[in-house]
């Protein structure tokens, strides 16, 4: 906002304000500058880290260009744990968790948004009300359901259950809505179905909406840290992030710094690439689902 | 879930096309909803209700339960470490949602500047967002170890002596994991606040600098009022979120030094799977509900939204 007023501000032959100009740009580069080192130093410190051989982890003063940069760590990693499994996991549940869910939510997003019928009201309301609700309450009775049914350390209990979820019908049914109403109009007279209406139509229109229920569902699936910590008792369900908490556990985290660092970069990397392609439809994502 | 359009005259109901079409209709609603609403009340509102019910009874891993009236809420309130988990996760809300709604606020006031590489520190704050809080933890547990930690390190030629062991220092703990939560999570609210500040017409703007008002007063009665709707989402859902901070925790500090961490969510975890108290932690849970509740309702009334 400020930017507004100093470019529409800026007047030839004005020296005092464009000395406030410059100096205000000033700070406002310094403060991006600092905002920059906090949030990008801790990330390249873990990469830094993990390349470290042992001596060099522990030097003082600290060192941000390793001498004898080793991979060693890396390779320890997968010997040393089952990280090729998580991954697996991980993806598994993640892909059945987002495949499930953007089903269900557009078939629940579409009368939603678009059909009168009696209770919409009363439906919407209550899914838009679990946005405020703990899901600690669920704990006990899910865990407790799960394992009388015998399946709570499972692909199962670890994907199902998270598709029970507002935020895909929420943004679905703000985005659907926005669709003109002729278009049903000129799809109904033509013979298409509801279905085929929803299928041919709204569905190839609704991409971007789409990818951000597919992208934002995949990622919080995949870094799901209570649940599956609850429900996971070997590495043949065990997701990434509780895969990690038992590698520090077991490797002890104040004694091999380097290879709970390649562990993290190992387990981060995927998501950051993931996030750099998306990077759109997260901003959007957020954006959508925070307002309106 | 065909249409009167489908072919009527193969129906061998033709001759009353007009009822098969209404009744259709009015049906095929449901019929799209009924699987997501089948999940929905299988996985959300049936085991929520139970969960409430759960608190009343002496629910274990096994056996039957029976209803005890309200005496797991008289356990676990008379139990220190719950009063504990309760005084810890009230002070981690309030050291954090504060700064992780006004932080998020000024990212977003920053990052909205006409300024040369506010893509680039876009991208770095909102990184975070993609890592698991077991990630975060590892990285952070390093940055902030008293001894080789890359903190300490930058603050010893500040005269910070003795160094601080940010997570062994039964004061220092609970801050700590604040500043990680922020690190980790304000950037959310920073995309929220800039889809708010974007929204804002600009004639709005330019009115007020006609009328002579300066920046400050700009933000104060223009910003801050328009962003309403924006802080009616984004305070409460921070304040539930620091409500249930558990990995942070978890991970970070296994509730210690002394149990200076040891949080509601971690009391629930314990309660329920390690000890399988069944019914105290579902009683914790509930507690945890009204808590955040209570703060929502509060929060909107403060707003006057509710």
């Amino acid at each position: 906002m400020a930017a507004r007023f100093a470019t529409r501000a800026r007047q030839p032959a004005l020296p005092p304000l464009l000395t406030s100009i410059l100096v205000s740009r000033a700070f406002l580069y310094g403060m991006m500058f600092t905002v920059g080192i906090i949030w990008g130093a801790p990330l390249l410190w873990m990469v830094i880290t993990s390349l470290k051989p042992p001596e060099e982890i522990f030097a003082y003063p600290v060192n941000w260009l390793p001498h004898a940069p080793t991979l060693s760590y890396y390779v320890g990693v997968f010997q040393r744990f089952p990280m090729l499994l998580w991954f697996r996991n991980s993806m598994i549940v993640a892909t059945i968790t987002t495949s499930l869910t953007l089903v269900v939510d557009t078939l629940a997003a579409y009368p939603l948004a678009r059909l009168q019928f009696r209770g919409r009201r009363v439906i919407l309301l209550v899914i838009l009300s679990t946005f405020l609700l703990p899901r600690e309450i669920l704990l006990v009775p899910l865990f407790l359901g799960l394992s009388r049914l015998g399946i709570s350390d499972s692909y199962f209990s670890l994907s199902v259950p998270a598709a029970a979820n507002a935020f895909g019908v929420f943004l679905l049914t703000q985005f659907f809505g926005t669709l003109p109403a002729e278009l049903e109009d000129a799809a109904t007279i033509d013979g298409c179905t509801r279905l085929g209406f929803l299928w041919r139509i709204v569905v190839p229109l609704s991409r971007p909406a789409l990818a951000s229920v597919a992208i934002f569902t995949f990622v919080g699936s995949w870094n799901e840290f209570f649940w599956p910590l609850i429900v996971t008792n070997t590495d043949k369900t065990r997701t990434v992030p509780v895969g990690l908490s038992a590698l520090v556990a077991s490797a002890g985290m104040s004694t091999s710094f380097g290879i709970t660092m390649a562990a993290a970069g190992v387990a981060t990397l995927p998501a950051v690439i993931f996030f750099l392609i998306l990077q759109r439809y997260f901003v959007r994502g957020i954006a959508t689902t925070g307002l309106k | 879930m065909t249409t009167a359009f489908s072919e009527p005259a193969l129906s061998r109901r033709a001759t009353t096309p007009r009822f098969d079409f209404t009744s259709q209709r009015r049906l095929s609603p449901y019929l799209f909803l009924a699987p997501y609403l089948l999940l929905f009340g299988v996985f959300l509102m049936i085991p929520a209700v139970i969960g409430v019910f759960a608190s009343f009874t002496d629910w274990s891993i096994s056996g039957t339960p029976h209803f005890i009236g309200l005496s797991n809420y008289q356990t676990i309130l008379n139990d220190p470490l719950f009063r504990q988990s309760l005084g810890n996760t009230l002070y981690f809300v309030a050291i954090t949602a504060v700064p992780l709604i006004m932080v998020g606020l000024l990212l977003a006031l920053l990052v909205n500047q006409n300024l040369r590489g506010r893509n680039l520190i876009r991208t770095l704050i909102f990184l975070p967002y993609v890592v698991s809080i077991s990630v975060v933890g590892i990285i952070w547990v390093w940055i902030l170890d008293r001894t080789f930690g890359l903190l300490n390190f930058y603050l010893s030629p500040l005269g910070i002596r003795p160094a601080i062991g940010w997570l062994t220092d039964v004061n220092a703990a609970m801050p700590a994991l604040a500043v990680t939560t922020v690190w980790w999570t304000v950037n959310a609210n920073m995309i929220i606040y800039l889809a708010g500040l974007q929204d804002i017409p600009e004639e709005l703007y330019e009115a007020a600098r006609i009328d002579g008002a300066n920046r400050w007063q700009v933000f104060r009665f223009i910003t801050i009022p328009m962003l309403l709707p924006v802080n009616a989402f984004v305070i409460p859902t921070t304040v539930i979120a620091c409500w249930r901070v558990f990995g942070q925790a978890f991970v970070m500090t296994k509730g210690g030094p002394q149990g200076r961490t040891f949080v509601i969510a971690q009391y629930i975890y314990q309660t329920a799977f390690q000890n399988f108290r069944m019914g105290q932690a579902a009683a914790a849970a509930v507690i945890l509900l009204l808590l955040t509740l209570l703060f929502t309702v509060v929060q909107l009334r403060a707003m006057k939204v509710l």
